[in-house]
């Protein structure tokens, strides 16, 4: 139980926007352990159970691996819960990432997108949260802290869907958003009661009725499974669509499903963004289109499940696609663009890939132009060039 | 859209002043961000925070590079380093001193305010936490938010932290610095060697970001390299070891997080060099030997 709280407007970080997301949607367990730059999450999770504001179990634990796996139990009890990691503690707690989603426990973690070491940064990088990609886990990137509230509510709305029952990971960029305040408008707690509704496990553990969850099982059993699990998977595309559609119904906030357009209608060229640099080359985009160039801009807010049929449609009206990546898969290139690739076989438009801001170094917005700059030549022939480092010192884009 | 710059030591609250002032902006009904850059800091080092104010939503996410205000929380900061480093032209800094504006010296003369708010702090609030005051001398300066904003933000940001007392007597320190900032011309032509920064290319950077010591342009590089970054400036308290009480334990040699105490004939000798002025040999000393006293800076 939470204390009824009203309509408000608060001038907050991103990480105070996802504690206060998690604590308003009624999370009733949390385990989690600090990590820079999560670690607003923890202390103002923690504050809310202290000052009464929720009733929420808040489980101390002595690691990421041990958060998650309190979290798992508690949510096949019955529980919503909530937790949050970051970079190295999210590789810690990687081999319990596969056991929620293939038992299907709806979990909502925020992640607070830092690069993983080596060396040891603090910094923005997508190469802690990406490499989860296989787990199951469906996973998406936040642009403002607004969008960080909005999107741990819908967070629960989508992943206790009984089409999809898998948990999810809205991200947030480190310090960019995580130790950024900007306001951001919060809904009441009755608004989102009655949005959310209560949690019904499928499945619980319950003394009552003894049920075995995560047993031994050989291979007569084991493909079925995974075949649920891409299926959720594919059906939370839809299930992103509506929720999308019916959150700005309810609360007035807009998010446009699984990826955002804008500026794309009679765009010669796009570029695929994800994160915060998508706000900047929001800037971008306006001032190129002042300037007459033809330019739009894709926000890919989900890159599980990847918005295939989405980027399929702008395929078939735009000249190239250029697409900006915040990792590395290492001798393939930048993972969404390894998607994108994969999402748009058959079109024969160019398709680039943009890497920069890598370790969090700031994108600037002539790092952004510089891309869209290199996309209008591609669809011009002018260009054939795949993997660009952008701001790569010893390298020319 | 404006942008402000802070600096100002760990430690001294510049982060919460630039979040306040958003705070101020944002309920005169501006849409204001608020961010800190994130070094290697600790208390007493050279830090930096930011807020960008407009009257539409703010969608850049960059940092800031050319402000429209600096404001400087400790006036030691302007002998090491040129705060006026991309401030727009016809930009105003404002500076925590007991100088008049015409008094103070920096790379050019610009617009500047000046106020005494460790002196208020000292006064209103019987601490030299200055974050508060600062933002009164901001106000009257730019003249971009009113002063019943800013201590309204400072009554919700710090009441609601320290308790309503305390929030009061923020805002009355802010006031306070409102009434007694000064606004004039600083002087220029002080001169400022920038320190150069090590920025290898692919080529040069070592396999694995493996490093011994390596003498660079912008001086030494890996093991050993602290011994060039001189921290003593870091400091707020500074210890004075008693050598007549001193029994020669080691206690605060071994202590010490910084490595900067030496024992010189049986004796425990400070590197004022490197001293942050952390206070744990004095504490740790069983012969009370090492009195930590507020140090006064030229």
């Amino acid at each position: 139980m939470i204390q009824k709280l009203e309509r408000k407007k608060m001038v907050i970080t991103g990480d105070y926007a996802a504690a206060y997301g998690g604590m308003i949607s009624g999370a009733e367990v949390v385990a989690a352990y600090p990590i820079t730059p999560q670690t607003l999450i923890v202390e103002d999770f923690a504050t809310f159970v202290n000052d009464g504001i929720t009733d929420a179990e808040f489980i101390m634990v002595e690691s990421e691996h041990s958060a998650m796996s309190a979290c798992i139990a508690a949510q096949a009890a019955g529980a919503r819960t909530f937790t949050a990691t970051s970079s190295q503690g999210l590789a810690l707690m990687h081999e319990m990432l596969f056991i929620a989603a293939s038992l299907r426990l709806p979990i909502v973690m925020p992640v607070v997108n830092r690069t993983v070491a080596a060396p040891i940064g603090i910094w923005c990088e997508y190469n802690d949260s990406m490499p989860q990609r296989d787990t199951g886990w469906m996973q998406m990137s936040c642009e403002d802290n607004q969008e960080v509230l909005d999107m741990v509510i819908m967070s629960y709305k989508i992943a206790e869907h009984r089409d999809v029952l898998l948990p999810i990971m809205p991200c947030l960029d480190a310090f960019i958003l995580s130790h950024t305040v900007e306001p951001v408008e919060a809904p009441s707690s009755d608004e989102v009661a009655q949005y959310l509704g209560k949690y019904e496990p499928v499945a619980k553990l319950d003394t009552e009725n003894p049920m075995a969850i995560g047993t031994f099982a050989p291979p007569e059993y084991i493909q079925e499974l995974r075949y649920h699990n891409h299926m959720a998977m594919e059906n939370a595309k839809r299930v992103i669509r509506e929720v999308t559609r019916d959150f700005a119904r309810t609360f007035g906030h807009d998010y446009h499903g699984l990826i955002e357009e804008y500026r794309c209608d009679d765009a010669d060229v796009v570029l695929i963004t994800i994160g915060t640099v998508t706000g900047t080359a929001r800037e971008v985009v306006d001032e190129l289109r002042e300037r007459g160039k033809k330019v739009g801009l894709v926000k890919l807010r989900f890159y599980r499940p990847f918005p295939r049929e989405e980027l399929q449609k702008i395929a078939e009206r735009v000249g190239a696609i250029g697409v900006y990546d915040r990792a590395v898969s290492f001798g393939s290139g930048g993972p969404m663009f390894i998607e994108t690739r994969h999402a748009l076989y058959g079109h024969s438009i160019p398709i680039m890939n943009f890497l920069a801001g890598i370790g969090g170094r700031d994108v600037m917005k002539k790092d952004v132009e510089k891309m869209f700059e290199m996309l209008l030549e591609a669809k011009e022939g002018k260009t054939s060039k795949e993997i660009v480092w952008i701001g790569t010192r010893g390298v020319t884009p | 859209m404006y942008e402000i710059r802070f600096h100002g030591r760990g430690g001294q609250g510049g982060k919460m002043a630039a979040e306040a002032y958003a705070l101020a902006a944002f309920l005169e009904g501006n849409y204001a961000v608020s961010f800190p850059f994130f070094g290697a800091e600790r208390r007493g080092a050279p830090v930096k925070a930011f807020t960008r104010v407009d009257d539409k939503k703010i969608r850049i996410k960059t940092q800031v590079y050319e402000p429209d205000y600096v404001v400087v929380l400790d006036e030691t900061l302007i002998e090491t380093q040129d705060v006026l480093e991309g401030l727009k032209k016809d930009g105003t800094v404002i500076i925590n001193t007991q100088r008049k504006p015409e008094e103070v010296r920096l790379s050019k003369p610009v617009k500047c305010a000046t106020v005494d708010a460790t002196g208020i702090a000292l006064e209103v609030l019987g601490r030299p936490i200055t974050n508060t005051a600062i933002l009164g001398a901001l106000a009257r300066a730019t003249g971009r938010v009113k002063i019943e904003s800013v201590e309204q933000a400072i009554m919700e940001k710090f009441g609601a932290r320290l308790g309503r007392e305390s929030g009061e007597k923020n805002a009355r320190a802010a006031r306070m610095a409102y009434e007694q900032t000064l606004v004039g011309t600083s002087q220029g032509g002080k001169e400022f060697v920038p320190r150069p920064q090590w920025l290898p290319d692919v080529h040069e950077m070592p396999i694995g970001g493996a490093i011994g010591t390596m003498k660079t342009e912008a001086g030494l590089i890996g093991i050993g390299s602290f011994v060039e970054n001189k921290t003593g400036d870091w400091r707020t308290f500074i210890p004075a070891i008693d050598k007549e009480k001193c029994i020669g334990c080691r206690f605060c040699w071994f202590y010490c997080p910084e490595g900067c105490i030496s024992m010189v004939e049986g004796k425990a000798e400070v590197n004022y060099d490197y001293c942050k002025g952390c206070g744990i040999c004095a504490h740790e000393c069983p012969a009370k030997a090492i009195e930590m006293t507020r140090e006064v800076k030229a």
